[in-house]
């Protein structure tokens, strides 16, 4: 580990500042086993991380993937490294870590996340093991299929959002004098949170929400361990979170810091060809592809020539405030970055445009809101009803709807009650509703019709 | 990391469960689908499992994307574009989107089939001789446990030795084994005949038989292989062809072959008789002729011919005769209603008729459920 003290050093010595960084070694059989946990050693019984485990081994074994290292967003930052990797990857991928850890630390979208996942990834096996002792593998399965089929439901904003208010109230008085931000933050952070486990809202539902799962954990009428898990479902999301919004600018960071670290002097002379070798490899596009390492690495090295402080970006933004800071109509031509459009008839996308502010706004779109869909819940009907109403934000790109109705008739299940989605087709609009297992799609005029069964 | 690899093989082995589940409840969809051809290896089938995934709200196919990469407006934007690829707006997501690929045995899928379709197990005929017991103890060798001791080898070995070695007194006949003497008897291992199966999956090529029609016959085709191989340790397929003419060609012709021309049906059957008699002699296998056509013949007096080919020369040596028929826009459909009248109540020749992708599974279950 004398390289590790000497990537730390380079790293402390060009600025980068971290919790304490903690290295494994793991064999190349296991990383895939420790990745599809999540970096966590404990988690609840489920198929999809042997699902998960199964598509990393296939990965390794058909050489499309190799994970090189894998890093734990925590306090001591937790580091895979991978015993089969030559001493140069070795260096490589500890510089990488490095600049991971400074960007979790510093990073403000990582602000709000709990630094001290591990133990409450201990507590919520234990929680979920326990439950499955009382009620049944089968049971406890299918219900967290169920939340986990809702996971994405949450504002993307929100963490942040909550964090916010929680700072400034502590501002205002709260934390106790002297102690540091950080501190401050987590002890408010604790106190909003109030543990995993969502408390009934007493003074009632605050609509409209993005706060979907969570909303449902509050408000449905579910079984005490139910809700729990919706409970532990949702934490995991959010902890996993910012990993999701801060994909490029992340490995952009990273990788702008190995390649940094690594040519300002980690590196043995002899090692030069096969540091060429792993970097570009790491950094490579396939065909029309978009890679988030590449395509961060090369903002980063463009905020640099345009004279940006690159240790702000790093604090302040996530992949699409980065992207609409950093990119320019000179960087998206040096970069040959184009649209690309999929026609209606046909398979295969071709090349749509090269116009900078389309290339530009389709990127920011493609980024907004975690990549997925924005579904908002509008509304709740009064009355007996209790019909959910729920709006896809539409922005030119269409739901699948054949799916979008069985996570409707998932939603239905769960809160017992009708549930409405408002969504559109290209510009027409339509409504789906579940009410009974039963669903239906209308236009907003017209007769409603059965939506033809889900192949599959 | 011990504990953590026990668990990633507690979830594997569930998720494996998982997706067994998921081919079971979706088999019959599977039967109709050509999904699974192709898929296929020695001992395992990869059966594609998109319904595993967990439903979620996602973007349908109107989504674009970002790329990068030369070329110009209008070129085709190069590697494989769905949703989260091209456009690093699912780069978080991206794993979501692979549509994943399980092994499963193909004994278990066999098995599965024949529990949806209630298959009995096939009786390999007039063979009863060959289920010969696994071995004899007929053979020595140098170790072993005491109760198996060969006392004569033995005692032989150890006099050998001692009359080679001049220790041998004849006025004291002493002969003392040591370690080195002691011989024990073994399982002599007797090969054990196994019953051995072909098929002949012989089709129509004609012009009437479109793409759909083939399609039909390669799907009843995976499942009947699938299902006899789970009988028969040896199986052997061979492929013919035929319009006005028959041939043996190899798989990938048999399945995407098309001729034009007339229909001689009789010349496929005639040369399944040859390679019986070449090849296939009825005393080492069983053979599973299919024939598969729209119906379609050249003439009342080829189909004579065929209806005394099966009766006067097929029958008596094979297990079955299944004869398939798929609609066609264009055939009749007359080739199973003259096998039908010609063989009224005779068992080992089933005749099924195909409409469509749904009928397969009924037609498989005709085929295979005789148990024959």
């Amino acid at each position: 580990m004398r390289e590790a003290r000497r990537a730390e050093d380079a790293a402390a010595a060009a600025g980068l500042s971290f919790f304490e960084v903690v290295f494994e070694m793991l064999d190349a059989a296991d990383v895939n086993a420790v990745a599809a946990y999540g970096g966590f050693p404990t988690r609840y019984p489920s198929w999809r991380f042997g699902m998960e485990y199964e598509r990393l081994s296939k990965g390794h074994e058909w050489g499309l993937s190799k994970i090189y290292e894998l890093v734990v967003n925590h306090d001591p930052t937790i580091a895979y490294l991978v015993r089969s990797n030559s001493l140069m990857e070795q260096k490589l991928v500890m510089a990488h870590v490095f600049g991971h850890a400074d960007f979790f630390r510093h990073n403000a979208w990582f602000a709000p996340t709990e630094r001290h996942m591990l133990d409450r990834f201990e507590e919520h096996t234990r929680r979920v093991q326990d439950y499955i002792e009382r009620y049944g593998q089968d049971r406890v399965e299918r219900f967290l299929d169920v939340a986990l089929s809702l996971e994405p439901l949450m504002d993307p904003h929100g963490p942040q959002r909550r964090f916010r208010t929680a700072q400034s109230r502590a501002q205002r008085g709260g934390a106790p004098a002297g102690a540091s931000q950080v501190e401050r933050s987590r002890a408010n952070l604790r106190l909003l949170m109030g543990g995993d486990n969502p408390a009934p809202d007493p003074a009632g539902p605050e609509l409209p929400t993005f706060d979907l799962l969570t909303f449902i954990a509050e408000h449905a009428e579910l079984e005490d361990w139910e809700r729990d898990v919706l409970g532990i479902v949702a934490a995991e999301a959010e902890y996993f979170l910012p990993q999701r919004l801060t994909k490029i600018i992340n490995e952009g960071w990273a990788s702008f810091w190995h390649s940094r670290l690594l040519t300002g002097g980690l590196l043995d002379p002899s090692e030069l060809v096969e540091f060429a070798d792993c970097h570009s490899s790491a950094t490579q596009a396939a065909p029309g592809q978009l890679n988030p390492y590449k395509l961060g690495i090369e903002l980063f090295r463009h905020a640099e020539r345009l004279g940006l402080d690159l240790f702000r970006l790093r604090a302040v933004h996530n992949d699409v405030s980065f992207v609409d800071e950093v990119m320019d109509e000179e960087f998206i031509e040096r970069s040959a970055l184009f649209v690309s459009e999929r026609p209606r008839s046909g398979d295969g996308s071709r090349i749509g445009t090269r116009d900078h502010v389309a290339v530009k706004q389709e990127l920011l779109r493609s980024l907004t809101w975690g990549g997925q869909p924005r579904i908002e819940l509008v509304d709740v009907s009064g009355g007996g009803s209790r019909e959910l109403v729920l709006r896809h934000h539409h922005d030119g790109r269409d739901l699948k709807l054949d799916e979008a109705a069985v996570v409707l008739e998932t939603i239905e299940r769960l809160w017992r009650a009708p549930v409405k989605l408002i969504t559109a087709e290209g510009d027409e609009e339509r409504r789906l509703t579940v009410n009974g297992g039963d669903v239906q799609v209308r236009g907003s005029e017209g007769p409603p019709s059965a939506l033809p069964s889900r192949a599959g | 990391m011990g504990g953590q690899i026990y668990r990633i093989d507690r979830d594997r082995a569930r998720f494996k469960e998982v997706v067994r589940g998921r081919i079971r409840e979706d088999l019959q969809r599977y039967l109709a689908s050509s999904e699974l051809i192709g898929k296929r290896g020695d001992r395992v089938v990869s059966v594609p499992v998109p319904s595993v995934e967990l439903p979620r709200f996602r973007f349908g196919s109107n989504e674009s994307g970002v790329g990068q990469g030369p070329g110009e407006v209008g070129d085709a934007a190069d590697g494989r574009h769905g949703e989260g690829d091209a456009g690093a707006g699912g780069a978080g997501e991206q794993e979501g989107t692979h549509i994943l690929e399980a092994e499963v045995e193909l004994e278990e899928l066999a098995s599965m089939l024949g529990d949806e379709l209630q298959l009995p197990n096939i009786l390999p005929r007039g063979r009863d001789e060959l289920d010969a017991s696994g071995g004899q103890w007929s053979g020595i060798r140098g170790q072993g446990p005491q109760s198996l001791r060969h006392f004569r080898r033995t005692f032989r070995r150890a006099l050998v030795r001692t009359i080679a070695s001049g220790e041998f007194d004849p006025e004291r006949p002493v002969v003392t084994p040591i370690r080195e003497d002691h011989l024990y008897r073994a399982l002599k291992p007797k090969p054990r005949p196994e019953s051995s199966a072909v098929i002949m999956h012989m089709m129509d090529v004609s012009g009437s038989m479109g793409r759909e029609q083939k399609d039909i016959v390669r799907i009843e085709a995976f499942w009947i292989d699938t299902w006899l191989r789970s009988q028969y340790r040896n199986l052997e397929v061979v492929y013919i062809v035929h319009d006005a003419a028959a041939k043996v060609v190899d798989k990938e012709t048999f399945f995407h072959l098309r001729e034009s021309g007339g229909t001689k049906i009789s010349s496929a059957y005639e040369l399944c008789l040859d390679l019986i008699k070449d090849r296939y002699p009825p005393e080492d296998f069983n053979i599973y002729p299919f024939h598969y056509s729209d119906g379609d013949n050249w003439s009342a007096r080829d189909t004579e011919r065929c209806v005394s080919l099966v009766r006067d020369e097929l029958l008596s040596r094979v297990n079955q005769f299944c004869y398939g028929q798929v609609k066609s826009a264009y055939g009749s459909g007359q080739f199973k209603k003259d096998l039908d009248t010609a063989f009224p109540g005779e068992d080992a020749l089933v005749t099924a008729g195909v409409d469509d992708r749904a009928g397969i599974p009924r037609a498989i279950k005709a085929f295979l459920g005789q148990g024959r």
